[in-house]
């Protein structure tokens, strides 16, 4: 189901040019598969030996334009969900500060405040905080426990 | 999440990996891999990895030949929070295949868990028979720490958690085939205490 919400989704964005802000961030196992599947031939034409990380990146922006135009439209979104995803898992902290001091109280730290969003209904969760904790993944990563 | 999953020692799981070309995935559930590494907890662990790669080439000295007649243990980790996973690299390369992107970012996914915040990890390698015992060290260090970059960029995941150690073959899952293919593997093991690793291998409390 998880999977099916994220093919569809990244079929939704093929023809945008940049993530848009209310879809739902990619696993990286989702984002990367996608990535290895959409950019397969180009990979192995151009990128073959390179090593996943950011020496593929590099290989990525000096042949873009001779890869196909799926590997590149799903490159902009692979890329455009992990970075957002790191940034939510960065910045929840700060971003939710006032939910989870209203939800939580002030005292906890760590794991517990997460633990307090994630049981939380997002009803109760300001809508930006709503977001970026939606896009940390971690609903999605706690239901496959 | 059941405390009771927390605190039982987790068991391996093997992955068997599909090489048939870029599209093979392996179904890896990063939740459920998150829950088998998070929990048993050792602060009192001493091993480094500098020390596990010492005892390494200790095993192919003490006990040389072409196949590993004895096979290295280490006692310390065989009760902490493990996960083993298969990548495909291309051959006699550290170059992970794009048939296992899947499986990085799912351990990615995994490691990013909020359960397991803070926590060290060993990377650990290994080969299969095939090439020298000394080559394959060699090999499973390189692969490990491809894995761990990878794992660092484009994944996001904290260096400072992660010390990659390569086994060689001298951890051989199966030795009455040691050229199967459920000797390459990788280990992934948590070595509790909410320890970090500096460059140099040395484990500190995570901030």
């Amino acid at each position: 189901m998880i999977r099916a919400i994220s093919l569809v989704c990244a079929l939704c964005l093929m023809s945008a040019a940049v993530f848009p802000a209310n879809a739902q961030t990619m696993s990286y196992a989702d984002a990367i598969s996608q990535l290895a599947m959409a950019c397969r031939n180009d990979i192995a034409t151009y990128c073959k030996g390179v090593p996943l990380g950011p020496r593929l990146k590099t290989c990525f922006d000096t042949n873009e334009a001779r890869m196909s135009p799926q590997c590149q439209q799903t490159r902009g979104v692979v890329y455009a969900s992990i970075v957002r995803r790191a940034a939510a898992q960065r910045d929840i902290g700060d971003i939710c500060s006032a939910d989870i001091a209203r939800l939580c109280g002030t005292t906890r730290a760590g794991e517990s405040l997460l633990a307090c969003l994630l049981v939380a209904s997002p009803a109760a969760i300001s809508p930006q905080c709503n977001q970026a904790f939606t896009d940390t993944g971690w609903r999605t990563e706690r239901a496959r426990q | 999440m059941k405390p009771q999953q927390i605190s039982a020692v987790a068991a391996a799981v093997v992955f068997a990996a599909a090489v048939t070309g870029a599209l093979a995935q392996q179904e890896i559930n990063s939740g459920q891999m998150a829950t088998s590494l998070a929990g048993v907890s050792n602060t009192r662990l001493s091993l480094t990895g500098a020390q596990m790669r010492q005892a390494v080439l200790d095993n192919i000295r003490n006990y040389p030949g072409i196949l590993p007649p004895h096979a290295l243990s280490f006692p310390q980790l065989e009760n902490l929070a493990q996960f083993v996973v298969e990548v495909d690299f291309d051959f006699n390369s550290a170059v992970i295949r794009p048939s296992s992107y899947r499986t990085i970012g799912a351990i990615a996914d995994a490691l990013h868990n909020p359960i397991l915040l803070g926590y060290g990890f060993l990377v650990i390698g290994h080969t299969d028979s095939v090439g020298g015992r000394q080559y394959n060290v060699g090999l499973s260090q390189r692969r490990a720490e491809a894995i761990r970059d990878a794992l660092v960029d484009p994944f996001n995941v904290n260096p400072a958690v992660l010390e990659a150690v390569g086994m060689g073959e001298e951890q051989l899952r199966d030795p009455a085939h040691p050229t199967s293919g459920v000797n390459r593997r990788v280990q992934l093991i948590n070595v509790g205490g909410k320890f970090c690793f500096n460059a140099s291998g040395e484990r500190y409390v995570c901030q």
